[in-house]
């Protein structure tokens, strides 16, 4: 299933001192998404052509690219809420969205999949007539089966990680941007997923609540989740990053560790898009 | 108007309370439940129900009722009176109520839905579990309004001989020879029940607004 790999990152990307991630000796050679010859079309323009990307466990890829490149419908893809034309994806050694018969995946059977991502959007897309605490606990306790007792506590637990506790009982229309999006973070992770995916996370947020949202998922990052991310932070991607991916035109054109991605970056394409977006 | 009026009175009122709030229960689920299946387009099915539904909301209840209980036999059916008018007035605003909750499911956010799939639910959990919460509020509205609409159409089940409120008036004044009393109190009391859906409505609408949906 696996016979073709990527080039492995060159170095470690463990560079900047605010991180403090698992060493490499420490990192899983398994691979919690794998995804082959993924190709995409939106009324004939091809958004995705042909992409072949694999995220070991534990890592941490941060996709960069300019708008309409294909990253969010690449990230999209991943959970099936996107569905390629051709191609395949894997998450932890199952393929998703389609049966091994070949043919389209019944719901339950997608559903539990899905499951085994987490993801946090763009718009945050809170439940409005859930609050906070409610919001986290309602996948695991009908999707899991948990227990109210047993999902309230695991909220709790991921609510005070993202620093959300004394908002348990909120509404999201109550609260801000950046609170909506820990508590977002919190749901995702309450379903224990083995990878986290990031659709541009802090792109609808207010500049000075950008900060808290990137803390969070430095936090995770630190904690060995492994972890796909969409963002415009370059700053924030060269420094929680274990590989950067860039997209043209549905093309992946740069594979690298952050190291070599920002400062040696092998394409003109790349080099430009970074002087335009650091300057 | 004496004793027996006033009761007389509250009895035609409780007529058209039960009737049409039996109707009312019975329309907004089964138009729910049309709702859904029309969104799953199956093929002649939505097709059947597309008729229903421009048929129902074509035809005055007056002449449905009197269709449904003169019909009835034909079909080999005996419909007591109040059987009939319940089911006019069901037909008739399930046809209103399945327009009302397709546009609540077709205008929900897209976003919500994916979130709510992203987390491993089904498309049946995420609907019992985050839409029809949501829609339920957003609806409420539209089909209170139309439970409005249904209870001031509801004299038109007298056609068939049942007494309702209005209908009772009539008898009132056979007997006092003034009309002008229990017309009034039908009309006051009319006001009442439809005032305690308004009255709900608004609770509803200031509930959507506070939770920004």
């Amino acid at each position: 299933m696996f016979e073709k790999s990527t080039p492995e990152p060159a170095g470690s990307g463990q560079t900047t001192p605010e991180q403090s991630a698992p060493d490499d000796t420490a990192r899983s050679d398994r691979i919690a998404v794998s995804i082959r010859h993924l190709s995409k079309s939106f009324d004939g323009v091809e958004v995705l052509r042909d992409v072949d990307l694999e995220v070991r466990e534990g890592d941490v890829v941060t996709i960069l690219g300019s708008s309409g490149s294909g990253k969010s419908t690449l990230l999209r893809c991943i959970n099936w809420l996107e569905r390629p034309d051709s191609g395949s994806i894997h998450i932890g050694g199952q393929r998703i969205g389609v049966n091994d018969a070949g043919r389209p995946m019944p719901v339950r059977e997608l559903a539990k999949v899905r499951a085994r991502t987490g993801m946090v959007f763009q718009s945050f897309n809170l439940w409005p007539h859930l609050n906070v605490l409610h919001n986290v606990t309602e996948a695991p306790i009908h999707v899991l089966g948990k227990s109210k007792a047993e999902a309230e506590a695991l909220a709790r637990d991921l609510l005070e990680k993202v620093g959300m506790s004394p908002k348990a009982d909120a509404y999201p229309s109550t609260l801000s941007g950046g609170q909506k999006q820990r508590v977002a973070i919190a749901r995702a992770l309450a379903m224990q997923p083995e990878v986290m995916l990031f659709d541009e996370p802090t792109s609808a947020l207010d500049p000075e609540l950008v900060g808290e949202v990137l803390a969070v998922i430095k936090d995770l990052s630190a904690e060995g989740y492994t972890m796909v991310i969409v963002t415009h932070e370059m700053a924030f991607a060269r420094a929680v990053s274990d590989q950067v991916v860039f997209l043209e035109k549905g093309l992946i054109i740069e594979q690298a560790d952050p190291e070599t991605f920002f400062t040696n970056a092998s394409t003109e394409r790349v080099r430009q898009f970074l002087e335009r977006n650091e300057g | 108007m004496n004793a027996s009026a006033w009761q007389m009175l509250l009895d035609g009122a409780w007529t058209t309370i039960w009737i049409s709030g039996v109707s009312i229960a019975m329309g907004v689920i089964a138009g729910l439940l049309i709702a859904l299946i029309r969104i799953a387009r199956i093929p002649v099915v939505d097709q059947i129900l597309v008729l229903y539904i421009s048929l129902a909301r074509a035809t005055p209840l007056v002449t449905l009722a009197l269709f449904i209980f003169l019909s009835a036999p034909t079909f080999g059916l005996s419909l007591n009176r109040n059987v009939a008018g319940i089911l006019a007035l069901t037909l008739n605003t399930t046809a209103f109520n399945a327009e009302i909750w397709r546009s609540a499911f077709r205008n929900f956010s897209r976003e919500q839905r994916e979130a709510a799939m992203a987390t491993g639910m089904t498309p049946w959990i995420t609907f019992r579990r985050i839409m029809l919460p949501q829609m339920m509020i957003t609806s409420l509205p539209g089909l209170i309004n139309e439970m409005s609409f249904l209870i001031k159409g509801s004299p038109a089940i007298a056609v068939i001989g049942i007494v309702d409120l209005t209908r009772v008036t009539n008898r009132i004044s056979a007997v006092t020879y003034e009309p002008l009393p229990p017309i009034l109190v039908a009309c006051a009391l009319y006001m009442a029940i439809i005032g305690c859906l308004v009255w709900l409505q608004r609770l509803a609408e200031r509930r959507a607004n506070r939770l920004a949906m």
